[in-house]
């Protein structure tokens, strides 16, 4: 299980899941604003399951290893968080086991940013795209390709319930270096 | 049989059984088809919120009062053009508007609501002129921003109006004060040819006990409008007196009969005398149901403060000043004719008013009549003919109790017209509280506006309305605290009222209180899902959560409900900019301008935008007009001196932070914005200076101990810098933050590092 990693990045094992996701209130969901796209899917469990905020419904892949999830945006944008919805008790082989994050500026120079080994799945599975740096707690990046490796129990095909993207609030005040925190700062910087 | 019918109808209006009055009208109409009975039917429609109906029924009719009704169903449909082509033809340009003060009324409002502000603003004031007591022109007026002091509004000038509706002769020493009013008076010039609904309603009461006889007489002799009946004609003549005459009174001056009466000099003296049999006859039947119909429209359009109690004084005072008035109008017939000339301009509003009285006084009119049979000739403007006969009369009247003062020169009426007086007085003084209160709050003086309505008694401060203008005005201020209390208190004293509910949800999302701002949309929609007060919370709600979208449905919900509501517009506006959908943000801002100019939330979303599109010139301009329109809101000013500062002009953004510092001590952000503009001046001192005072204010705040950790490493004062930014961390700044000041840090590192190596 030879892992290539790029400098900083870790390989990780997660067990279990969250039922709830829980976010920080500084995060916010980017998929809206980009085009999704699978390698594969079987007719009936397409890409819209993967963004249709049902958890009875998911994407079947239905070729080659690895399948991929790619996720384009116009524009750069800063992404902190991926997160991911599986379930080894409903999907048994088909739970994604390893998965790899690339980021790039399309399918020509795509890089791995993270890998992450998953065992035995159960609900959300929030994976952190930040490095040790403080630098690095954000990647800014035109694409984003989740690509499954491996399944459970060898499994050819991946079943993927829900996928969401995070990225962090733009400032709502214009022109300020920094964010406000509180109150009376919050309170007096707007008009509503 | 008409008469039963008509009776029956009223009775089913009165006690609100709409379909039983629709169903006895239309059998009305059927069976005796006139304009009148067009006009109760049009009435029982509107009723029953059927305007389609009344428009139908109405269209193409010619009676002032068919064409006051019909511009009612037109507006109610949102058919601006048709409403006010029937209240005010373009063929005649100098034609009166039905129904005076209320016909005025409502034209301002079309023309408000079809972007012609000046025009709006002239028939507001002619209605308030006509009307002194129509505190919703008043209202409109203030939104315009064109509105004059309360004192000037509710002063002497609608003091004499309300005495002339109540005392048949002008007995107020209002001569002397008439100069010095002449302004109101000139501008109520005009205006008095329009009959202010109240008079209209009491002089129709009155008509119906004892008018009717010259009431009568006069139709044959009135201005040409309406059926030219002569007196004496049959039970159906008699019959469509009360209509014509009715018309006469929507379309003319105050007292449509005075004014009939004026032309009719001759006729009148002849008729005065059998005046009264026929009063009895026909009044008692005519006179309630034109009455009750437009009781029921003028209610309807303006708050009547006198409605009953006028109506039942206004009998008693012509009842027993009949006989005054007759001895009063011959003793004034001397001084008529010379006076007349010189009251002409000034007194205008006073004779209108006097001869709404006077009309009320029924027998009295046979002796005036000779008396202003006279005086016509002295007035020359055949238009305000009636009016000017009247004024005439009065003034002369005035003339002679101007010594008197208050007291009457009659014996009869002396209690009654001291009541009028004081109660004139007492309600004119309480509504130029409110008006000067209201005034003021809508020129965002509200610090000002809130000491007048303190002053207010406790009786009425502790209604619904003054405590949710209160709490408007303390949000105003960006005092939330005690807006939360003011308006706590409103809604506990008026849980059913909506009025300003919405700016009690800002309220509360500005203070991040969810639970209550939750509560308050669950009752809100509760009490009432079709207003858009109730959804406009409930989406400040969603918004709270930074649910934005849900937030958007909910305030598109209440723009549904009513798009003249401009802060709906304003705030759909706002999520869309927090959903980054500029555009169509824009274009909210934009809707709401229309609604309402003056919607300085409207120019400020607006200025946000183009500032964040980084199009510094549009930005300043609308935080310019957002400032021109609240110059005391400090948070405005600092967003202006933003917009100054990103166009390089910053000795101008710095002196607006100034002012904003100045404005509101209480408002940190001037001084951090201020900070802000020195550093990239380069005076890191200054900047210094201005946040170590920040610190003193918001000791808490991240942002204040980054900035000076970014000053103090541009100064190279490391140690310094270092120690800020942990503070800054400390305090958990957002992500982004966090990342920006470690990485500042990490940059400090390094100089050390190489200290250590040397």
């Amino acid at each position: 299980m030879a892992t290539e990693s790029s400098e900083g990045e870790e390989e990780g094992k997660i067990t279990g899941g969250n039922l709830v996701l829980a976010l920080d209130d500084d995060l916010r969901e980017m998929g809206k604003k980009a085009v999704w796209s699978v390698s594969s899917c079987k007719t009936g469990n397409g890409v819209s399951s993967l963004r249709d905020d049902n958890l009875d419904t998911y994407w079947q892949s239905d070729g080659a290893q690895p399948h991929l999830v790619n996720v384009q945006f116009q524009k750069k944008v800063r992404l902190q968080m991926v997160a991911l919805y599986v379930d080894f008790k409903l999907d048994e082989s088909y739970t994604p086991s390893k998965i790899s994050i690339r980021a790039g500026d399309g399918f020509h120079n795509l890089k791995e940013i993270k890998t992450v080994e998953l065992v035995k799945p159960a609900g959300w599975i929030p994976i952190s795209l930040s490095g040790n740096d403080p630098r690095e707690t954000f990647v800014n990046t035109f694409m984003l390709q989740i690509a499954v490796l491996s399944n459970h129990l060898n499994g050819r095909d991946t079943h993927v319930r829900q996928i969401k993207v995070y990225g962090p609030r733009p400032n709502p005040f214009p022109h300020q270096p920094f964010q406000f925190t509180s109150t009376e700062f919050i309170t007096y910087s707007c008009v509503r | 049989m008409e008469a039963i019918l008509v009776d029956s109808v009223q009775n089913s209006l009165r006690h609100f059984m709409y379909r039983n009055a629709i169903f006895m009208c239309e059998r009305l109409c059927a069976e005796f088809p006139s304009e009148v009975n067009l006009q109760l039917l049009a009435g029982c429609y509107l009723h029953n919120n059927q305007a389609y109906c009344a428009y139908h029924v109405l269209k193409g009719t010619q009676m002032p009062q068919s064409r006051y009704l019909f511009a009612i169903s037109c507006f109610q449909m949102d058919l601006l053009k048709e409403a006010e082509s029937a209240l005010c033809s373009a063929n005649e340009p100098g034609a009166e508007v039905p129904n005076g003060a209320a016909g005025h009324y409502l034209l301002g409002l079309i023309y408000r609501y079809t972007d012609r502000k000046r025009g709006a603003i002239h028939h507001f004031k002619q209605a308030l002129s006509a009307d002194p007591l129509l505190w919703a022109a008043y209202e409109e007026l203030c939104a315009l921003g064109s509105a004059e002091e309360a004192a000037a509004v509710f002063g002497e000038a609608a003091a004499v109006c309300i005495h002339k509706q109540y005392l048949p002769n002008g007995f107020s020493p209002q001569n002397s004060d008439m100069s010095s009013e002449d302004q109101n008076l000139n501008s109520a010039r005009r205006s008095m040819d329009d009959v202010s609904p109240r008079q209209l309603k009491q002089m129709l009461g009155n008509n119906a006990r004892d008018v009717a006889g010259s009431y009568h007489g006069t139709t044959a002799s009135s201005r040409g409008s309406g059926q030219p009946l002569n007196g004496g004609s049959s039970q159906l003549s008699l019959y469509n007196t009360p209509s014509p005459v009715a018309t006469q009174l929507s379309g003319a001056a105050p007292p449509p009969p005075c004014r009939n009466l004026q032309p009719n000099g001759p006729n009148l003296s002849t008729l005065g005398a059998d005046s009264s049999p026929r009063s009895t006859v026909n009044s008692t039947i005519q006179a309630p149901r034109r009455k009750f119909v437009d009781e029921g429209k003028l209610r309807k359009i303006s708050g009547r403060l006198f409605s009953d109690s006028g109506l039942r004084r206004s009998t008693r005072l012509a009842g027993e000043a009949a006989t005054n008035a007759t001895t009063i109008a011959t003793s004034v017939a001397g001084n008529g004719a010379s006076n007349s000339s010189k009251y002409l301009g000034s007194s205008k509003p006073s004779s209108v008013a006097l001869r709404a009285v006077s009309i009320r006084k029924g027998h009295s009119w046979a002796s005036e009549n000779s008396d202003e049979g006279v005086r016509n000739e002295v007035t020359d403007d055949s238009r305000f003919n009636p009016t000017l006969a009247n004024c005439s009369c009065p003034s002369g009247d005035n003339r002679t109790f101007d010594q008197d003062g208050a007291s009457m020169p009659v014996a009869g009426p002396v209690l009654t017209s001291a009541k009028v007086l004081t109660g004139t007085a007492e309600v004119l003084g309480l509504l130029r509280l409110f008006g000067e209160a209201y005034r003021l709050s809508c020129m965002y003086r509200c610090q000002d506006a809130l000491d007048i309505y303190s002053r207010l008694p406790h009786r009425h401060y502790n209604t619904g309305w003054v405590l949710s203008q209160v709490g408007k005005a303390y949000f105003e201020l960006v005092d939330y605290m005690e807006a939360d209390q003011a308006f706590n208190l409103a809604r506990r004293t008026s849980p059913y009222s909506l009025e300003g509910m919405d700016i009690y949800s800002t309220v509360l999302y500005h203070l991040k209180e969810d639970m209550k701002l939750s509560y308050l949309a669950q009752e809100l929609i509760a009490t009432d899902r079709l207003a858009p007060q109730s959804w406009c919370a409930m989406g400040n709600c969603y918004s709270l959560q930074k649910d934005h979208e849900t937030a958007l449905k909910n305030f598109q919900r209440a723009v549904q409900q009513d798009s003249k509501f401009a802060y709906a517009h304003t705030l759909c506006g706002h999520e869309y900019v927090s959903l980054e959908d500029y555009e169509n943000g824009i274009r909210c801002y934009q809707t709401a301008l229309r609604v309402d100019a003056r919607h300085y939330n409207a120019w400020y979303g607006l200025g946000m935008v183009y500032l964040r599109q980084e199009k510094f010139e549009f930005s300043e301009h609308h935080f310019h007009m957002a400032f021109e329109i609240n110059p005391c809101s400090s948070v405005i000013m600092s967003y202006l001196g933003i917009a100054l500062h990103a166009l390089k002009r910053s000795e101008e953004a710095l002196m607006m932070m100034e002012r904003a510092i100045l404005a509101d001590r209480k408002n940190p952000l001037p001084m951090y914005q201020k900070a802000n503009i020195l550093m990239s001046l380069e005076m890191l001192d200054e900047a210094l200076e201005v946040l170590e005072e920040l610190k003193e204010y918001a000791p808490r705040e991240s942002s204040v101990y980054a900035l000076m950790g970014k000053i103090y490493k541009s100064q190279n004062m490391h140690a310094q810098a270092m120690l800020h930014f942990g503070l800054a961390l400390d305090l958990k700044p957002s992500a982004t933050d966090v990342a920006t000041i470690k990485a500042e840090m990490e940059k400090l590192h390094i100089p050390d590092e190489i200290e250590d190596f040397l």
